[in-house]
């Protein structure tokens, strides 16, 4: 398996997650941006369950974890995240903007626990 | 009557212009984290997320002025591909076993200099679009 090719597999896992990403935009039609922080937990979550799932007496093969590994970059995004806190800023108040960080801080650090916890 | 609903073409191209742009930002993210060393704060995640905010602000400085297909190549797919949150939030916990507040601190850095990246990417924007239209 040449390295061209796991590379290959972690750009499909991270197209494949930013299609899913863009699509769950769509659909969350709201304001306040909800889609980023519901990506981003759910990025997290299975993150956590995967490098849990890694370390467990399953082993797998380096395709699969590429592919996983790049669709969770993919499907969560940190632009996204700071770009939409600063129209918070501008266009509603601080508080909204602030609370959008530490909300998605905390919640997808949870997230990524909770996926840890789970395969533990 | 107007058409107010997206063609399937339309939205077809959107969808393989959000593909390409995260398959592309994920590949770079990739093989940039192999090869910068990156730091116990700074690590390779906090720069390219730092490069992706700066891209992403300079692109919404612009976005009345591209396709809207650019942006989401450039803007949903590249950036959004090439920053993650998911591995972010996992250096974090790895710091904080080691140590929580060096692990918060890091956090805060990063979010603070990515949001100063995306406040310049979008001057230096602004500022590149004023004098390309006042030639």
């Amino acid at each position: 398996m040449t390295e061209l090719y796991l590379h290959a597999m972690f750009g499909l896992g991270g197209g494949l997650g930013a299609v899913l990403r863009h699509w769950i935009a769509l659909q969350v039609r709201h304001d306040l941006p909800l889609a980023t922080l519901i990506v981003n937990v759910v990025g997290s979550l299975l993150l956590g369950l995967w490098i849990g799932y890694l370390g467990g007496p399953i082993d797998l093969g380096e395709e699969e974890r590429r592919l996983v590994f790049g669709f969770c970059g993919g499907f969560t995004t940190f632009s996204s995240f700071a770009y939409q806190s600063l129209e918070l800023r501008r266009q509603r108040t601080i508080a909204l903007a602030a609370g959008n960080i530490l909300l998605s801080l905390i919640l997808c650090w949870l997230a990524l626990l909770l996926g840890l916890f789970l395969t533990r | 009557m107007t058409q107010t609903r997206p063609t399937v073409r339309t939205t077809a191209i959107m969808f393989v212009a959000v593909f390409v742009g995260g398959a592309a930002g994920s590949l770079l993210r990739e093989v940039f984290s192999a090869q910068i060393p990156g730091i116990p704060i700074v690590t390779a995640t906090f720069g390219i997320n730092v490069v992706a905010c700066f891209i992403l602000g300079w692109l919404y400085s612009v976005r009345h002025r591209v396709h809207a297909h650019v942006l989401h190549l450039g803007a949903v797919g590249f950036c959004g591909g090439l920053s993650t949150f998911s591995s972010f939030v996992a250096e974090l916990e790895r710091m904080a076993a080691a140590h929580f507040w060096g692990a918060i601190s890091a956090a805060a850095l990063e979010i603070a200099v990515g949001l100063a990246a995306a406040i310049l990417g979008e001057a230096i924007g602004r500022q590149l679009h004023k004098q390309k239209s006042m030639k």
